[in-house]
């Protein structure tokens, strides 16, 4: 064991860890972003997403088990860190670095550069945005369902939070997936490239679309809950 | 995505238009010099380069402008800049591309600047092969001048021939934001010559000894994918899919 955790390969760990983390939590927040989505397909669907992912089919009652969802917050907690930790390390971090940073974007045009600033902005929404929707959702995940979310989402106000952070993650997750499919070399051709980025900005659209869609969905079951 | 600029028989330049070139003037040598851009007029002549340009400003217009150059045809790497916001060669960049006529010429960013464009490449290059130790290390007992040299597989020449075209001129360095904030990061240029000995059968360095030199912060592991290297190269080197060759390599060491 002593062998295998080899400090002195301390960066390869973190570098790895950053990209295989950044991978999961991008399948998991899309994931997430359509299972949210089934408001779209009536109050009924969602309830029954909400339930299934509450593991309702195991349980004799059918009511499922609401912790398994602050489960999946913690868990979603822990691979943010492992993310945000080494992803932290390479960010501006001293005023030096944030001039020279500047200057550069501000003397040399250049694309790929422009993303990844944006990549660092909208990291450090996350960073401050993702624990509090962690929170709300992981300590009372009893409440999530049409009403229960329609009321969180529109009465108290939580879309205030969603937002931000629905544009911040779903830019930062397709660029992040970008990069990464570049960083350790998938995409070959600079063709690939090409398309990639491509793709890259529909995914983007396409679920900053449904996000805001899903979040207009809850809008008629706000007043229904008390 | 790469700009490449290879003159053809219709890259003329169109008779009669008249340049304005912006140029950063800055003598760090002379007292009390402070940097300033100043502005030039010429007239454009067929098959026009920036390096033609600027060797006819300095001898008819201006004698003490500053820049480098040696071959003027994209071989040397001395005559890299930064014109209108893209590091590149001079000698390999025509008038004709600047539709506007307007041309705004820098030095390149992160290097000790010499005077107005000409900046110190040759230092930086030099520290960096002392510090990468960019040299064949041959392997244990194959250092007898008496023994039959052995013939390289062809594939793998032509891939070392591959990376050995970079010419030193630092359009990587300066296009790149992670080497502009973190100093000692080595750069696209660091990690290319690294990997040529890498791929190099009769190197007698281990993949160990290579994690040992470019395995952290400042070596493959610093690399942020910005592909500025990439889209800059004007060798069109194969930055990003060897930056990612050595992470893989390296990363693979933790199995």
């Amino acid at each position: 064991m002593a062998k295998r955790l080899n400090l002195t390969k301390w960066y390869a760990y973190l570098d790895v860890c950053q990209s295989l983390s950044g991978v999961l939590l991008a399948v998991f927040l899309w994931t997430h972003l359509l299972l949210v989505s089934s408001i779209l397909l009536g109050g009924e669907a969602m309830a029954w997403v909400a339930r299934t992912m509450e593991l309702s089919f195991l349980s004799a009652d059918g009511q499922g088990y609401p912790w398994v969802v602050s489960l999946i917050a913690i868990g979603v907690a822990g691979l943010a860190l492992v993310h945000a930790v080494p992803a932290l390390q390479k960010m501006p971090l001293t005023l030096r670095q944030h001039a020279a940073l500047r200057t550069q974007m501000h003397s040399i045009d250049h694309g790929d550069t422009r993303l990844w600033y944006w990549q660092a902005l909208t990291g450090g929404v996350i960073l401050l945005l993702l624990p509090v929707h962690l929170w709300l959702i992981g300590s009372a995940p009893e409440t999530i369902g049409p009403q229960g979310s329609g009321h969180r989402i529109w009465a108290q106000g939580a879309w205030l939070l969603y937002l931000p952070l629905l544009l911040a993650v779903e830019l930062h997750a397709a660029i992040g997936i970008y990069r990464v499919v570049l960083k350790w070399g998938a995409a070959r051709g600079l063709d690939t490239r090409i398309w990639l980025k491509k793709l890259k900005t529909l995914v983007s659209l396409l679920f900053i679309a449904i996000g805001l869609a899903s979040l207009l969905a809850f809008l008629p079951y706000a007043p229904l809950a008390g | 995505m790469t700009t490449r600029l290879i003159p053809t028989v219709t890259d003329t330049g169109s008779a009669g238009r008249r340049l304005t070139f912006n140029i950063f003037r800055f003598d760090p040598q002379e007292n009390g010099d402070k940097p300033k851009m100043v502005s030039y007029s010429l007239d454009e002549t067929p098959g026009m380069t920036i390096f033609i340009a600027l060797n006819r400003l300095r001898d008819e217009q201006d004698s003490s402008l500053q820049f480098d150059f040696v071959c003027r045809a994209g071989i040397c790497g001395s005559c890299a800049m930064v014109i209108n916001g893209l590091p590149t060669l001079a000698c390999r960049t025509l008038t004709t591309r600047y539709p506007k006529g307007e041309i705004t010429l820098m030095p390149l960013p992160g290097f000790e600047l010499i005077g107005d464009l000409s900046v110190n490449t040759g230092k930086f290059m030099r520290q960096l092969a002392e510090r990468l130790q960019l040299w064949l290390h041959p392997r244990e007992g194959e250092q007898s001048i008496h023994a039959l040299e052995q013939a390289m597989d062809p594939d793998e020449a032509a891939r070392l021939y591959e990376l050995e075209r970079c010419v030193e001129c630092g359009v990587c360095v300066s296009a790149c934001a992670t080497k502009q904030m973190r100093d000692t990061f080595v750069g696209a240029v660091g990690l290319m010559k690294i990997a040529r000995f890498e791929l190099d059968s009769r190197d007698g360095r281990s993949v160990e000894d290579f994690y040992h030199v470019i395995g952290n912060q400042d070596g493959v592991f610093g690399c942020m994918t910005l592909l500025g290297c990439q889209d800059n190269c004007p060798k069109d080197l194969p930055h990003m899919q060897q930056i990612a060759y050595l992470r893989r390599k390296m990363a693979m060491t933790l199995l």
